[in-house]
């Protein structure tokens, strides 16, 4: 057997590293093409759709190119309401996320007793697919929901709104939802980070006169920098995709107050037969989790992480 | 600047089922201004505990910790006048060296900002890494973040420096340097030290005053002379030294220590000070036992060499009483002079250099005589 690849080598003259490369194909080669096809593939294929100007039944034509796709999205108020509502979406789910999960982090950190038990129950919403999460608030929400009545228990009944009707807290009402879900996470994201500081550096900052305020502001806070940028690259793609979300709690009509990006872009698409519509938002939309991944990525990779 | 005191200093841990773990027991302890003390005893002999209760990182369960006279147990660390070096260095990894060494300033004094920097880069400029203050911790090498450590403690002027095995991270060369480098700055800066570590020649080399530490329990405190030729107890003479002691057990018999290999005749003056204690352990330090070519005294036994250790400027010669045996003892000798491994040679062990021990309790009955009957003074 060797020595019929040895010969086969003589014949072959390709340089090791070359042979590797193709000896090596059975393993990759399946994966890689599978994922070219449909990932990359279909990437592309979408951003090819998106300048045909398809729409209704029939076939896309792909003989004449259009940026009109494009144009016409400045001028479009439904689009513009729903890039603002990604962008609010975005920015409140994840500083807030950020930051009740870290304090939360700070909390468990005490060395508290039950310890295991919090970390447990905080992350278990993590655990929920989108579509339990977005029933079981709407129930939440709902006039005589358990937000309301508890409002009602303590007094504050006048405080309690149709929170899922009102366009002003349509919205929120989602944000507050995705944190409850996604702060758990940020929570052990964070437990980790402070579970590599050393314990010295605690003790040195105590010796330095740091109060604790001081302790976490200026010496364990600034140390968590890389579990934040972590986190927050997740929280960001999570939060363009809260598509499943909305869909379950509102349907594919959430009005503009709650309309997001992936949502306009399944209905432009598949109720209004809109593709290239539709198609030009998902590459609106890609080029978002793009600007959000790829600094990370390039820095990560900067660093030899990648 | 002040003197520290530790009286009777207990601390007891306890365990999460209950159980009590005394890891520093009854500690007395006075540390004068100016002093350097050095605080040395195997890992987990209450060493580390001992120092943090100092620091304030501990709390003490009995006992009292003074400094110039009022207690200070239950003081913040801050409001303790110490600063403290950590084992691991402990810099902020996010801060540059000026920010590391400015923190406890800008954290428990009021100086105003031009003031911090000015102190900060005297530090600097004293420990020589005012090229250093603009770089970040982790850019720095093992020798250069010690420098830091030290720095950070320097600028906080306190009365007490606490130093937690600064060197263990240093690597053996760096590690000497450094020795005589902390050594003349503490002499400089003159506040009182107390300075841990498990490596007996740092404790010789660098102390004042040595307290042995053992199981929690405070075995000798002295100069590192006194410890080294006076040791209160067998855990104290086998402690320090390299190589150590060699302890041999025997029984009284009259006016003689008879062991399995031997018997050492004593003089009537040396039997007197053993008291009614019959069960004891005899020990000499290997550099005290002579190697002879002709058996010539009653304290010459012939040994058989073993394994020869070759330091260059001394030889440590292992050897045995019976060609056989692998229980060896070792002697220190000259470098030059030359012994064969399975020769025969006479070994000396001179009666004026000779400890002996209690067995059981470990307590020293005898303690070598030296020339001078006080310590040796220094010679200018």
């Amino acid at each position: 057997m060797d020595s019929l690849r040895n010969s086969i080598k003589r014949l072959n003259p390709l340089s090791a590293s070359d042979s590797d490369f193709f000896e090596s194909m059975p393993f990759w080669l399946p994966a890689t093409a599978l994922v070219l096809l449909f990932v990359y593939g279909a990437i592309g294929w979408n951003v090819i759709i998106s300048f045909t100007g398809w729409s209704g039944l029939g076939q896309p034509d792909y003989t004449n190119f259009t940026l009109e796709m494009y144009r016409q999205m400045p001028s479009d108020p439904n689009f513009m309401a729903s890039l603002r509502n990604t962008v609010a979406l975005l920015v409140a789910f994840t500083g807030v996320s950020l930051v009740v999960g870290l304090g939360l982090a700070l909390l468990v950190d005490r060395k508290i007793r039950f310890e295991s038990t919090f970390r447990t129950i905080y992350l278990l919403p993590m655990a929920l697919s989108f579509v339990v999460t977005a029933i079981f608030w709407s129930w939440m929400y709902a006039s005589n929901g358990l937000i309301d009545t508890m409002l009602n228990g303590i007094g504050l009944g006048w405080l309690s709104q149709d929170w899922l009707g009102d366009p002003r807290f349509k919205l929120a009402a989602v944000i507050v939802a995705l944190i409850w879900q996604f702060s758990g996470y940020c929570m052990i994201v964070y437990l980790a980070g402070l579970r590599s500081i050393p314990n010295d550096h605690y003790e040195a900052a105590r010796i330095d006169g740091a109060s604790t305020l001081k302790l976490y502001w200026r010496i364990i806070i600034p140390q968590l920098r890389s579990s934040t940028v972590g986190a927050t690259v997740v929280l960001m793609v999570f939060a363009l995709k809260a598509f499943d979300f909305i869909y379950v709690m509102f349907g594919t009509n959430p009005g503009r107050s709650a309309d997001i990006l992936a949502v306009t872009m399944y209905r432009e698409a598949f109720s209004s037969s809109e593709w290239a519509y539709g198609a030009a938002i998902a590459v609106v939309l890609f080029a978002l989790a793009l600007t959000i991944i790829g600094p990370y990525a390039y820095t990560q990779y900067k660093r030899g992480a990648l | 600047m002040a003197d520290l005191q530790l009286d009777d200093v207990t601390k007891v841990f306890v365990e999460d089922d209950g159980n009590e773990i005394t890891a520093v027991d009854e500690v007395s302890l006075a540390i004068d201004d100016g002093e350097f003390l050095v605080l040395v005893g195997p890992s987990g002999c209450g060493k580390s505990t001992t120092l943090r209760m100092v620091a304030g990182l501990e709390t003490v369960s009995d006992g009292a910790i003074r400094l110039d006279g009022s207690v200070i147990n239950d003081a913040k660390p801050a409001e303790r006048d110490i600063a403290m070096v950590f084992q691991s260095y402990a810099l902020y990894p996010h801060m540059t060296v000026r920010e590391n060494m400015s923190f406890g300033l800008e954290e428990s004094t009021s100086m105003p900002d031009e003031e911090i920097t000015a102190t900060v880069e005297d530090a600097a400029t004293m420990l020589g890494i005012d090229d250093l203050l603009d770089r970040k911790p982790d850019d720095l090498s093992g020798g250069q973040q010690q420098r830091v450590a030290l720095g950070r403690a320097i600028v906080r002027d306190p009365e007490v420096f606490l130093l937690d095995e600064p060197l263990s991270n240093l690597d053996a060369k760096l590690r000497a340097q450094m020795r005589t480098e902390l050594q003349r700055l503490q002499e400089d800066l003159g506040v009182a030290t107390i300075y841990v570590t498990h490596d007996q020649t740092e404790a010789m080399t660098m102390a004042d005053k040595i307290a042995i530490l053992n199981d929690g329990q405070l075995q000798q405190v002295g100069t590192p002379l006194e410890c080294y030729h006076e040791p209160a107890n067998l855990f104290v003479a086998s402690f320090i030294g390299e190589p150590s002691m060699n302890f041999f057990d025997v029984s009284r018999d009259g006016e003689t220590l008879v062991h399995d290999d031997f018997a050492y005749d004593l003089t009537p003056e040396t039997a007197s000070e053993l008291g009614d204690h019959d069960e004891l352990v005899l020990g000499i330090r290997p550099e005290d036992i002579e190697l002879r070519s002709t058996q010539d005294d009653t304290h010459s036994y012939e040994t058989f060499v073993d394994v020869v250790e070759p330091m260059g400027n001394e030889n440590n010669v292992y050897l045995t009483f019976d060609a056989d045996s692998t229980e060896t003892f070792v002697a220190t000798i000259d470098g030059l002079h030359h012994v064969e491994e399975g020769q025969s040679v006479i070994a000396h062990v001179p009666e004026d250099a000779i400890h002996i021990f209690d067995r059981a309790s470990g307590t020293a009955l005898r303690n070598r005589t030296l020339d001078t009957q006080t310590m040796p003074e220094p010679q200018l």
